[in-house]
């Protein structure tokens, strides 16, 4: 495994630069455990100043310093994509592979229920939540109510590959050794299917930050809990852009990039580590 | 090593005050499928009644289609819809187990009895290790729980057991992708005899190997079943494989058992006029004569013809052949072939 990841970062060079910029976001996000300030405290430094005198980014128009807002708000963006992107992991692997080993019934209640999430239109869905809940809405709930929400795209695709296991040799071996279906599904299936959600893990890790930025943005997310969406949401209260701190919004947006663009590379790179096919063009390419 | 055999060893002989491992009587075992409404049954195995005694390899023959395979599966009760038991009895008798009937088990005592006393080498059983995870995982998935040894105990147990099948206990560590099929095929044996089991059912355990590879298996199997003691009932198309491992040998057409005998005698005296065929259409060395296959083609299992399923294509079909089913009897002292011309004498 680690021989592995240490040939890809030498020799594939999306897949270097995807952990650089991921690493560097990782690195911002962990400085804020050195924080000098209460992260929710406000006008603890003085307001409006440009970055580099004294402070590495400038200070908010609220008397915050944006390095290190911007580091708790790194924190707890990454935190709850990793999050969603946990739990509804476990929801789709629990479903697709036991829809797809147990078949019939199961199999058709459980896709029901999964295509109808599919189906569903999820941002309208999530303000409706917000909008229902108000002050109940916390940050833990907004993840719990994602993760629900993100599980199912996955779920058919782990379903796809569970049918296809459970027709080889050796699951009949191992139904005929007397293992149950619970060991079956998660010692013999459940590390086939793995590398496939680990690449899709990142992807949905992309998704539920982009979508819990774009809830901070319009104000629809507990606002007082410091995350990247959050930050420019403050922003745009204090009209930022239009008094001149550009820093404000600059450095937020910056930073999503850059954690978007790593895990994009990470993601698209493994992916193509996974399938031998690519990995065969790629030699043929590079003939 | 084991020396090539010429003869008919002294187990093949004794059947009679050999204990009896396997009894399968009347055993009936139908694909059904519907669609649209429409219900069909493809009679796979039709009335099959043979046993198996201790100590002894039974060969089981036949061309593709004729019901091999879902013969073993039903007797290993590896069944799954759309294949159902639909009568008949598999009675197995061990020395630590006692007389049971399979098919009135309960399943958690089915569990605890299959793998350990009964163990099952698939067919295309090169695909029967994850190709993702580690021969070791392999084998305490399957095996480790059967046995009821603590871990460096049974690890040690493993090791001894793949060196007797000349296997380097290195492969635990390997990946299945990095064997070669011959040694894949060992691992799959080893797999399926680690926890030496009284009776092991083996379906095509060879038919991908090349002939070389193949004899080396094939000697493994006969090694380990003389150290252990345990039945063998093995299946294959493959005439010369069964010349070189079965005891005893059945013929099976259109799902059917048609004769059954001592290997030897089957090969050199076959009764029954589609074994005639069967072995006349063996290639021998120096005789240069052409070979003439049967005409026409097995029937269909879900239609089969009335009587005897053969006599479509019998050079001996008399009025009766289509009328009745020829019953599976004695011509010669174990020696039993389903014939309505051979009982008579005419063959």
């Amino acid at each position: 495994m680690f021989a592995v990841l240490g040939d890809l970062l030498r020799v594939n060079r999306e897949f270097a630069l995807g952990v650089l910029l991921t690493g560097i976001v990782v690195v911002v996000a962990l400085a804020s455990l050195f924080s000098p300030y209460p992260p929710l405290d406000v006008y603890v430094v003085p307001p409006d100043v440009p970055p580099g005198e004294g402070f590495l980014l400038g200070t908010t128009s609220r008397g915050q310093d944006v390095f290190w807002q911007l580091a708790e708000a790194t924190r707890n963006t990454l935190l709850f994509g990793i999050a969603v992107a946990a739990i509804s992991r476990v929801i789709a692997l629990t479903v697709g592979l036991l829809a797809g080993y147990l078949g019939g019934a199961v199999d058709r209640i459980l896709m029901s229920i999964n295509d109808t999430f599919i189906v569903v239109p999820l941002f309208p869905i999530l303000v409706l939540f917000y909008f229902v809940m108000r002050d109940r809405m916390s940050w833990a709930m907004l993840a719990l109510v994602m993760a629900c929400l993100g599980w199912a795209y996955d779920a058919r695709l782990i379903r796809s590959v569970a049918m296809s296991l459970k027709t080889r040799e050796f699951t009949r071996q191992a139904v005929f050794s007397g293992m149950s279906t619970w060991q079956i599904v998660t010692q013999e299936h459940l590390p086939y299917v793995l590398p496939i959600v680990f690449s899709t893990t990142l992807n949905n890790l992309n998704w539920s930050i982009g979508l819990e930025v774009t809830l901070s943005v319009l104000g629809f997310t507990d606002v007082n809990t410091p995350t990247i969406g959050g930050m420019v949401f403050w922003a745009n209260q204090h009209t930022a852009l239009v008094a001149g701190i550009w820093w404000w919004i600059a450095a937020p947006v910056v930073l999503i990039a850059t954690l978007f663009i790593g895990l994009f590379l990470i993601a698209a790179s493994v992916s193509e580590y996974i399938d031998p096919r690519s990995r065969l063009a790629r030699i043929g390419a590079a003939k | 090593m084991v020396v090539a055999r010429q003869d008919p060893a002294p187990p093949a002989a004794s059947t009679s005050d050999n204990p009896t491992a396997l009894s399968v009587r009347d055993l009936h075992a139908h694909y059904r499928v519907s669609h649209f409404g429409i219900r069909r049954d493809v009679r796979a195995v039709d009335g099959i009644s043979f046993e198996v005694g201790r100590n002894e390899i039974y060969g089981l023959a036949g061309e593709s289609s004729s019901g091999k395979s879902t013969l073993v599966k039903t007797i290993a009760r590896a069944i799954r819809p759309p294949l159902f038991h639909v009568g008949g009895e598999v009675v197995f008798e061990f020395p630590d187990t006692g007389r049971f009937s399979l098919y009135e088990l309960p399943e958690e005592d089915l569990a605890r009895l299959r793998w350990r006393h009964l163990s099952y080498i698939m067919q295309a059983s090169m695909s029967v290790l994850n190709p993702v995870r580690r021969v070791r995982h392999s084998f305490a998935d399957f095996a480790f729980r059967h046995i009821g040894k603590r871990a460096p105990e049974f690890w040690a147990l493993v090791a001894g057991h793949l060196e007797r099948l000349h296997l380097s206990a290195s492969v635990l560590d390997s990946y299945p992708h990095e064997l070669s099929g011959g040694m894949r095929q060992r691992v799959t044996i080893a797999l399926a005899t680690v926890c030496r089991p009284d009776f092991v059912i083996a379906d095509e355990p060879t038919t991908a190997l090349d002939v070389v590879v193949q004899k080396g298996v094939l000697e493994m199997i006969r090694e380990i079943q003389q150290q252990m003691g345990s039945s063998v009932l093995f299946v294959t198309h493959d005439m010369s494989v069964h010349a070189y491992l079965a005891d005893r040998l059945g013929i099976m057409y259109a799902g059917r058992l048609v004769e059954e005998g001592p290997t030897r005698e089957i090969l050199l005296a076959p009764q029954h006029p589609y074994t005639r065929h069967l072995v006349a259409s063996l290639p021998r060395i120096g005789d240069r004569s052409e070979r003439h296959g049967l005409e026409g083609r097995p029937p269909s299992l879900a239609a089969p013809p009335p009587g005897c399923r053969f006599h479509p294509r019998c050079p001996l079909a008399m009025p009766i052949c289509a009328q009745e089913v020829p019953p599976l009897e004695d011509a010669a002292p174990r020696h039993r072939v389903a014939c309505h011309a051979v009982k008579r004498g005419s063959a």
